[in-house]
């Protein structure tokens, strides 16, 4: 993926469409305050200066889906596995809930279920279709206990597959859809046509991180 | 010489009591892990920032503890020191039960505890590039050893249990570096990432096993009216500044290293930030610089209260030096960009200590306990009482 | 007692383990056994896959095209509906004003539907007192009979003769429901409508009108231009139509061939500064003398567009010798807080940058001279040639809907059309005004020019909107009769005595278009994508249902136009397209954008863009009023009137409007507010900024909590240390505060509004937010 930070607004509508399309639970004030609260997708504020001479950068950071994933690594039941396309896949029903991927992740990428959501007004308790299936729609009833994180919606990549659609331009993750201003790109990185590669090759881009060799996934251009 | 073993008797009232308060504390574990089980563990202090709590600190002292106190009993088994036979068993016990209650600790931290199975069963076939992993088969490998080393203990098999002794040894060492491991190996946290982070592991469990050894034994033997002798006590007292200094370089090493970039920022939070008082109080003056002074300053180290007061404060040392780097490590805010990152992510984390969380380590605490006393009753661990141990006692009717 | 000895024993002792090598091997048989038959069942079950034991169960999905409410940008979305939940919210491609995009508000659009503390049935209120506190006990009663009270209020007033003693509140509603409203108004004959435009975008419209005869927002080609000057305009959060400027900011930063490059005046580091390549500290207030010390340096070294100036303008000369003999850039350099290189370097790169744009926001325009504010901005736009070209100012085009018969009047209505409007619009006190929202508490408590009788608000919510909300709470506690219609309970409903549950906007039908921005025409319908939930019905059908129970004119005028709210949509959008394609497309687009309209859009009386403005002439000499040296009628700065003495309260409070809350009536929805603030990484919560060095000097440290203390009140919150603040302001977002039902939202920051004073552009009735003084000090 890749993310022009000079057309990005700092709206944020990537985090809420993150949360509408997956059923991630909101939090409430208390989860904040105790840094319990579920994101797939966050949107952080980096400053430097002082005023008047100040910046403020705004960076939404999905999970990376690094190339060589720390989480993956350390993971002891293989519940969070690389597959062949190259996203980080998580399963609920393998995940022990030891909690090793969250210390291991640079990015902060991963959440852990303090409670069961089922509690939550907005959350969506009647989920078409039957909530455990996985197509085309999956929102996986995910008890407590388990760590969820960003996916890049291979719900819909996989669907988009199977219906034959062209992935990274008719099929996207939800993020890549919902940003207004079009600063997202998904696709393939290996494919030197592919719009992602076009756009890398027209720009500086950086990864977070990079001293740590986890060859993340989630590129960004400067402004 | 040959020693012979006894059990206690278990008909005092202290024992009764002792017993009773203890059953009751297991109902209490019960209760509070499956409160945590129902409810989820937002009824514990972790979050998403320190996701690793009371309890994983816990396990990791235990796990040191355990070790400790087996390479202490390979001083009576392996090395067939005389002046330690007589807590060679309760070395021996003691490591099997706490690493029953490391095990505990784990178990119970998980979120799905259900699935703990999934550790223990596919061995190989799990992720081998996970400590976890590789650190379960270390640990079902550890207890089975123990179990086989304690029943040749029993049965009086002095050679075999000397072999088996020595393996459990190299391998008591291989568990607690591998424990050391699942910290020295994580990149992006820097407090933790270093290769000396299983040694240091392995020198704290050195001095945390002894200092524990010394102190139970010296209570236990109290409470039982067993007479203790001084020179073993002075003996462990001896190894244990060796120990310490050995430890004292170590982390001396560890820390200078880590000064350096690229894990200055972190270490310095360590020294500095909201947890400092875990690492100089705790880490650092009870967990070495204290019992230092009391085991090298000639009137205390003289005294077999110094070095209990040295052991002591050695095992509450520790369990800071476990905390030290497990709250303070994952709290130091990841600097995913450079700059001042706003709001939540730039801050460090805050880890409460929590009502359920605290009773649950507390309880599990206990259910050792029970363990360890249910063992003196049934188990001849303990040497028996010879006619010249018992001291005077208050009560002239309790039966020898 | 056992003993053992410490050598080999035969004797095998009860206290020993009683392992012998037989049940060694027994016990290894049978652990294995087990082992491996859960290896091989529940092992199975582990598949990182789905499992094969799952069944799909029945699945139903479909997508109705629809428009937002959220704003009133009023966006064309998409929703997914599965298994009759809605689940999804997209744009609608067809809809180009933001070119199928949509902001994080829709996508809150699902929380807002599902609200589990909306309102289901009609409310009584039970309790006799109204105010903040007071809990209104309601009582549900059924549809007939809260529509019989009402409506027999309605006719007792009506048959008193006094049909202008009925106020109405219109918050953000569709604009069907927004023709219904004043339809009813006027065969009612009341001349009390009350928008909350004038808390928003009055003096905008005045600035524009006074300028080119165009009493409305300005719309710009964002596609095209290459320089954009905005002076406080938060145009990344709270700039309508918001999707229009997100999309597009995209689109001229990095999708064509020139990447605009964007200059942000503001006092405060706002998102949109941060995101621009220039970020202006300017002091509070005084955009007005920057405009016009921009356009001095623009007349004085000729950088103007000649051709524009000469053919298409009017009282040029006049204009001239104001801004040069008054705006030096050197004297507007002490006014403004900018260096004068800065001033300098601005002006010649916007105007030497064609096409350009300078755009006026609310934090230029809220204050007591910000319809003058407007003008010289738009006039800079005139400067350089940016007037209906590409790249440019456009002039918004409406939808010509097909004309419905015109109101039947009888003589009640037509005496009571006639009566003074309430809000003092076109008065005196405020001569060019259409609405003015925040004059009405005042004129409730005086019970000038008349007292208010009844009163009804459709999604209103203007005591937590509008400054000075004690006023509003005051005012509101007087109407002795008001019905409120929403669908959740909001500050407003608090002093309700009937709460009519209306839908969403998601279970209504509507037609839509957005508020200016785009130039074109375009409408989107609204059409339920479920079934309204609970008992509410959509305030199109609440109109009509009343309406057929006032018998005479206010009958006769909903007949013939519909009988639903539905018809009525279909027929008004029959001049537009056909109904089966707006259903199914849900977007008509009007023809492709004219460029150089000059000769027919200036509706001025010289027909040309005017520097010095003929409307306003015109205008004050039919209210008899004089004309002095003529600043009156031309663009110029007046220094601010504060409110509030500097030495007692020392510094400004300048609120904002983030993104997330921005026309929100309500905040009951954790998605938006667990990200509320994106600078500074936090959510349920509205923060004081304060500047580093005020912080330490008041002895203040992070997350103190203080009070913030005006002529007109105090409120409490905590302190966050920002470096965008300057030091002698503090900022406290808007949107927070709320104190009604919903427990997401309730009891979370602080309303600034509580501490704003009452203040007006007395031209066009714009409340005035930024002028208030505050003292903060700890809690």
């Amino acid at each position: 993926m890749v993310i022009d930070l000079d057309k990005c607004t700092g709206c944020q509508a990537c985090t809420i469409a993150c949360k509408v399309e997956n059923n991630v639970p909101h939090g409430s004030p208390e989860e904040q305050r105790l840094r319990r609260e579920i994101y797939w997708h966050k949107t952080i504020a980096v400053s430097r200066g002082k005023f008047p001479h100040i910046r403020t950068e705004i960076l939404p950071m999905p999970c990376m889906q690094c190339e060589h994933p720390p989480c993956v690594t350390v993971c002891p039941a293989k519940a969070t596995y690389r597959r062949e396309d190259g996203i980080i896949m998580q399963s609920y029903r393998r995940c022990i809930g030891c909690k090793y991927c969250m210390v291991a992740c640079p990015y902060g990428a991963r959440s852990f279920n303090y409670k069961a959501q089922e509690t939550k007004p907005y959350h969506r308790q009647d989920d078409p279709p039957d909530r455990k299936s996985w197509e085309p729609w999956p929102f996986p009833a995910r008890t407590q206990g388990v760590v969820e994180k960003c996916t890049f919606c291979f719900h819909r990549i996989d669907q988009g597959l199977k219906e034959g659609k062209k992935i990274g331009i008719e099929v996207v993750p939800a993020c890549v859809e919902a940003c207004p201003s079009q600063a997202r790109t998904f696709g393939d990185l290996d494919d030197p046509q592919s719009q992602i590669s076009r756009l890398l090759a027209s720009r500086s881009s950086f990864r977070l991180r990079e001293e740590l060799a986890t060859h993340p996934k989630v590129l960004y251009l400067s402004r | 010489m040959e020693m012979n073993y006894s059990t206690i008797e278990g008909t005092s009232k202290g024992y009764k009591i002792l017993i009773v308060f203890l059953g009751v504390m297991v109902g209490v574990f019960i209760t509070s892990f499956l409160v945590a089980y129902l409810k989820g563990q937002q009824v514990w202090g972790v979050n998403n920032i320190i996701p690793w709590g009371q309890l994983i600190t816990f396990y990791i002292y235990f796990i040191g503890l355990s070790a400790g106190a087996i390479i202490i009993s390979s001083l009576s088994y392996v090395f067939r020191r005389e002046t330690y036979e007589a807590i060679g068993r309760l070395a021996v016990f003691m490591g099997i039960l706490l690493m029953i209650g490391a095990m505990v600790f784990v178990m119970v931290d998980l979120g799905r505890p259900e699935k703990a199975w999934r550790l223990f069963m596919y061995f190989y076939l799990n992720n081998m590039s996970s400590l976890f992993a590789i650190n379960s088969i270390f640990y079902t490998g550890y207890i089975t050893l123990m179990l086989i080393y304690l029943w040749l203990i029993f049965e009086g098999k002095k050679r075999f249990a000397a072999i088996i002794g020595t393996i459990d040894v190299l391998w008591a060492i291989a568990v607690h570096m591998g424990t050391g491991a699942i910290f020295g190996l994580i990149g992006n946290r820097e407090i933790f990432f270093s290769p000396i982070k299983p040694f240091e592991f392995l020198m704290a469990a050195l001095t945390s096993g002894t200092s524990l050894i010394i102190l139970i034994s010296v209570i236990t033997f109290k409470l039982t009216r067993r007479m203790i002798q001084e020179e073993l006590i002075f003996s462990l007292g001896r190894l244990l500044t060796t120990i310490i200094v050995v430890l004292l370089i170590t982390v001396f090493v560890d820390k200078l290293t880590h000064l350096y970039f690229p894990n200055r920022e972190a270490t310095l939070y360590l020294f500095t930030g909201d947890y400092w008082w875990i690492f100089w109080i705790f880490q650092i003056g009870m967990g070495i610089g204290f019992p230092l002074f009391l085991l090298t300053y000639p009137k205390t180290k003289k005294s077999s209260r110094g070095v209990v007061l040295a052991a002591l404060s050695v095992v509450i040392g520790v369990f800071g030096e476990r905390a030290a780097l497990v709250i303070p490590g994952t709290a130091h805010p990841q600097p995913f960009f450079p700059g001042n990152i706003e709001g939540p992510w730039g801050e460090p984390g805050i880890f409460p200590i929590t009502f359920w969380e605290s009773l649950l380590s507390l309880s599990i605490v206990s259910f050792v306990v029970l363990l360890f006393v249910l063992g003196l009753r049934y188990l001849e661990i303990l040497p028996v009482r010879k006619a010249g141990d018992i001291p005077p006692t208050l009560d002239p009717t309790v039966k020898g | 007692m056992g003993k053992s000895k410490g050598n080999r024993s035969k004797d095998k002792k009860e206290n020993e383990f009683n392992l012998t090598r037989r049940r060694f091997l027994k016990l290894s048989g049978v652990t294995g056994a087990i082992l491996w038959t859960t290896h091989k069942t529940i092992g199975q079950l582990d598949s990182c896959l789905a499992s094969p034991l799952q069944k799909k169960a029945r699945y139903e999905e479909k997508w109705v095209v629809t428009s937002c409410l959220n704003c009133q940008g009023r966006c064309g979305i998409r929703i997914g509906v599965v298994n009759q939940r809605a689940v999804q919210v997209t744009g609608n491609p067809y809809s180009q004003v933001s070119e199928g995009k949509i902001c994080p508000r829709a996508h809150v659009g699902l929380q807002v539907l599902y609200d589990p503390e909306r309102i289901i049935s009609p409310l009584k209120r039970t309790s006799s007192e109204k105010g903040k506190q007071i809990d209104p006990r309601w009582k549900p009663i059924s549809w007939d009979q809260v529509l019989e009270e009402v409506s027999r209020n309605l006719r007792n007033l009506r048959d008193g003769l006094r049909p202008h003693h009925l106020l109405l509140f219109s918050g953000l509603n569709s604009r069907s429901n927004e023709d219904l409203i004043s339809r009813f108004a006027e065969a009612y004959g009341t001349p009390n409508l009350v928008t909350g435009d004038a808390l928003d975008w009055e003096a905008e419209r005045a600035g524009n009108w006074m300028a080119d005869g165009h009493f409305d927002l300005c719309a710009y080609d964002l596609d095209q231009t290459n320089y954009i000057l905005s002076f406080g305009a938060d145009l990344l959060e709270s700039t309508p139509p918001v999707a229009r400027w997100l999309r597009k900011w995209g689109k001229f930063r990095r999708e064509k061939s020139i990447r605009t490059k964007v200059v942000s005046i503001q006092p405060r580091y706002s998102l949109t500064a941060s995101k621009s390549d220039e970020w202006i500290p300017i002091k509070p207030g005084t955009d007005g003398a920057l405009a016009m010390g921009i356009a001095h340096i623009i007349l004085h070294e000729d950088l103007f567009d000649h051709r524009f100036i000469k053919e298409w303008t009017f009282g040029f000369e006049q204009y001239r010798e104001t801004v040069l003999q008054n705006y030096s850039p050197e004297a507007v350099s002490k006014m403004t807080g900018i260096p004068t290189e800065t001033i300098y370097r601005i002006a010649r790169e916007f105007a030497q940058t064609r096409p350009a744009l300078a755009i006026p926001g609310k934090g230029a325009l809220a204050w007591s001279g910000g319809s003058y504010v407007g003008y010289a901005i738009r006039c800079l736009n005139a400067l350089v040639g940016s007037i209906d070209v590409p790249g440019g100012i456009l002039y918004q085009e409406q939808p010509e809907y097909r004309a419905v018969p015109k109101v039947p009047s009888d003589e009640i209505a037509k005496k009571g059309l006639k009566q003074p409007p309430l809000d003092l619009r076109g008065t005196e006190r405020f001569p060019a005004s259409r609405v003015v929202t925040n004059q009405i508490p005042q004129s409730l408590i005086e019970r000038k020019p008349y007292p208010i009788e009844m009163a009804i608000g459709f999604n209103s919510n203007f005591n937590m909107t509008a400054p000075a909300s004690r006023s509003w709470e005051e005012a509101l506690k007087r109407i002795p009769f008001y019905v409120h219609v929403a669908p959740f309970i909001s500050e407003m409903a608090q002093f309700a005595d009937l709460l009519l549950p209306s839908t969403t906007y998601l279970e209504e039908w509507g037609y839509d278009h957005s508020s200016s921005g785009a130039g074109f025409a375009e409408v989107r319908i609204k059409q339920p994508v479920i079934k309204p939930i609970g008992d509410s019905k959509s305030i199109g059908d609440i109109i009509f249902l009343l309406a057929e129970r006032i018998p005479g004119v206010v009958a006769k005028a909903f007949n013939g136009i519909g009988n639903c709210a539905e018809e009525f949509v279909r027929l008004r959008t029959s001049s537009l397209l056909s109904w089966e394609e707006f259903l199914k497309k849900g977007v008509w687009k009007g023809p492709p954008y004219q460029y150089k309209k000059y000769p027919t859009i200036f509706h001025t009386p010289s027909k040309k863009f005017e520097f010095v403005s003929g409307n306003l002439r015109a205008l004050l000499n039919k209210k008899g009023r004089a004309i002095g040296e003529g600043t009156e009628i031309l663009p110029h700065y007046s220094r601010v009137r504060w409110l509030g003495d500097e030495s007692q309260f020392p510094l400004i409070l300048f609120s904002y409007q983030p993104l997330l809350t921005f026309d929100n009536g309500s905040q009951n929805y954790p998605w938006a507010q667990e990200i509320f603030l994106p600078m500074q990484g936090m959510g349920w919560t509205s923060p004081a900024e304060v500047n580093r060095e005020t912080a330490r000097s008041l002895n203040l440290r992070e997350r103190d909590r203080i009070w913030i203390e005006s002529p007109f009140g105090k409120i409490q919150t905590y302190v966050k240390i920002s470096e965008g603040v300057p030091p002698n302001m503090v900022c406290i977002p808007f949107g927070q505060g709320h104190t009604s039902y919903g427990k997401w939202q309730k009891g979370i920051g602080c309303n600034p509004n509580e501490v704003i004073g009452v203040d007006f552009d007395l031209l066009s009735g714009q409340s005035a937010f930024f002028n208030t003084r505050v003292k903060i000090y700890k809690a």
